[in-house]
């Protein structure tokens, strides 16, 4: 059977690095993007189960535009959206999940620090890892 | 609005970024001109009502003198031009209500205008109530200390030259008979004695003149005060800015690497944490502890310094009871774990608010928050909300804690602060909450106060909390 493909898009690389290391130990296979242009071509191209998003990239609001380019495109228009995120804590960008949240095409929100169990969580319910 | 409507705004709001930005003290356009098209239509909406006051006292003293002989003149021509005055002033005064002020030039000219206008009427005015012997002909005076007010340079002197000539010719008209003369009292030949002509005529010049003179210096003091003023403050806010930009840059940048750390010790705590010694397993619970510590304070600090409100304007009626029971809820694992008993003493009906939610709810749970770390095992909490049926709104928050010295208590509200038993009891706490709860009180028009005994507890009072 095969395993379930996360796409992790975040310039982070750290963060990239804790996040596969949970995944992978959980049966997932990871790629992964350093910016939101890269992303969009490796969702394209690879067609993963979850895709995983960092909102601060380049720009403050770089993850929230991968979103939307994601949605617009017929092929990656259904894969499941996560977003990462420490700006619902008013870090002062305009954007808030709770008020934006029905109109943003997003799945589920994750909070950063980046809780394990959440992640796993959260992966799961969209891409069962196999047990 | 529909979904791509709400998603554009959406995105707009997401370029604008710094909203505090328009928080700051921002410098009217106006404030780099003395006298802008507002402030002069102000000053001309002014003149109007001095008219009016005027045309009711001449035009009062006119109409009573009637039936009594004190003096010789003709009231009628007197009448005419004081109705006249009536007139055109009801015509500034419609075409001020019509037009909005726009254009400083336009202003301007229109004031200069009305000023030509009152000086001809008052020098016919005066050519019907006797000339050189009627001591109102100051009233010129008025006029160019009105004009040094409003116009600069030579529109001061323009103004002067006018009442200068005005004047002249009426009194050499009437001394060669060119205009007639109208006695204000029995006849006397005062406007025919060239002695007395020439030395009114030569210190009204004078002082005219003078007048003018001071009246413009001043003006140009002031006015390089005021724009001195003014550059300083633009520097100011640019210097603001910068800091502000400087700050979110730092606040960003510290705490990436934290979140990001604190990542990393939670994925090898529930990954391999029952591989790991004891020993090594608390050392990374603290580090952990520690970090998530560094991230509360950047982030306190970012609300401190940008103002916690990022939303002033966003409001909404908040049901009260509801809202803090939500809140509490939160917390109710960690007020479980520590047998913390949290009474609540809500009255039945719902108090209702219109406020920033998002404030509300900050200066609540952070005082929540401190009554949860600060309680024994087993203490009790007891949150109260008074305040329904009425406008002002108030509510406190009360623990059996380690409470606050006296000394202190003025202290906690104090940046980074925190007391050597807070310290003892509980590394979390970023001595930023407080802080942020007052200023957050404050701007809600709020109060805030704290009542205390070491030892026993402290009880945190929020009160004069109204719709906004």
């Amino acid at each position: 059977m095969r395993k379930p493909k996360v796409l992790i898009i975040d310039d982070d690389i750290d963060l990239v690095e804790i996040i596969r290391v949970t995944l992978e130990s959980a049966s997932y296979e990871v790629i992964d993007a350093q910016n939101g242009m890269r992303g969009v071509a490796l969702a394209r191209e690879e067609h993963p189960d979850v895709i995983l998003l960092d909102v601060m990239m380049d720009a403050i609001d770089e993850g929230f535009h991968v979103a939307y380019e994601l949605r617009k495109a017929p092929e990656t228009k259904d894969l499941p959206l996560l977003m990462m995120t420490a700006v619902t804590e008013r870090t002062g960008l305009a954007f808030n999940p709770e008020r934006d949240g029905d109109y943003l095409p997003v799945d589920e929100y994750l909070e950063k620090p980046i809780s394990p169990r959440r992640l796993l969580e959260l992966v799961g319910k969209y891409a069962p890892a196999e047990s | 609005m529909n979904a791509r409507d709400r998603r554009d705004d959406a995105l707009k709001r997401a370029e604008k970024v710094e909203p505090q930005e328009e928080l700051t003290l921002g410098v009217d356009d106006d404030a780099t001109l003395f006298v802008s098209a507002r402030t002069l239509r102000r000053r001309a909406d002014w003149f109007i009502k001095l008219r009016w006051s005027v045309v009711l006292g001449a035009g009062g003293v006119t109409v009573l003198s009637w039936p009594v002989t004190w003096t010789q003149l003709d009231l009628r021509p007197i009448l005419a031009v004081i109705i006249l005055l009536a007139l055109v002033n009801t015509a500034y005064l419609l075409r001020n209500l019509r037009t909005p002020p726009r254009v400083l030039l336009t202003e301007t000219r229109y004031v200069k205008t009305q000023m030509v206008v009152d000086l001809f009427l008052l020098t016919v005015l005066l050519n019907l109530t006797g000339g050189l012997e009627n001591p109102f002909h100051v009233i010129y005076f008025v006029h160019v200390i009105i004009a040094s007010l409003l116009f600069k340079g030579r529109e001061i002197f323009h103004i002067a030259a006018l009442a200068i000539v005005l004047f002249t010719c009426e009194v050499v008209g009437e001394y060669f008979g060119l205009l007639p003369h109208h006695h204000l009292f029995a006849a006397s030949g005062m406007h025919h004695q060239s002695t007395y002509m020439l030395m009114t005529l030569g210190v009204y010049w004078l002082v005219l003149l003078f007048s003018a003179y001071i009246g413009s210096s001043i003006m140009k003091h002031n006015r390089a005060i005021k724009n001195e003023l003014v550059a300083r403050q633009k520097q100011l806010i640019a210097q603001d800015k910068a800091k502000m930009d400087f700050f979110r840059f730092v606040t960003h940048e510290v705490k990436n690497p934290a979140i990001t750390s604190q990542s990393a010790i939670d994925a090898v705590l529930v990954l391999s944490g029952d591989e790991l010694s004891p020993m090594a397993k608390d050392l990374l619970e603290r580090a952990r502890r520690r970090t998530a510590q560094t991230i509360d304070i950047v982030k306190d600090l970012a609300d401190l310094t940008r103002g916690a409100m990022q939303d002033r304007q966003e409001t909404s009626r908040v049901n009260l009871n509801v809202k803090f029971k939500e809140w509490m809820d939160d917390f109710a694992e960690r007020a479980a774990e520590r047998k913390i008993e949290v009474v609540t003493r809500f009255p039945p009906v719902p108090v209702i608010l219109n406020t920033n939610e998002q404030a509300i709810e900050k200066i609540f749970v952070n005082l929540y928050s401190n009554a949860l770390r600060y309680s024994p095992e087993g203490g009790r909490i007891t949150v109260r909300l008074f305040g329904a049926g009425f406008t002002r709104v108030s509510f406190s928050v009360r623990d059996r804690g380690i409470g606050i010295a006296p000394k202190d208590q003025q202290k906690i509200f104090e940046e980074f602060y925190r007391t050597p038993e807070a310290k003892r009891m509980s590394t979390e706490g970023t001595g930023l909450g407080l802080p942020i709860v007052k200023r957050l009180v404050g701007e809600l028009g709020g109060r805030l106060t704290v009542a205390s005994v070491p030892g026993q507890g402290s009880i945190f009072t929020v009160s004069g909390l109204h719709n906004v």
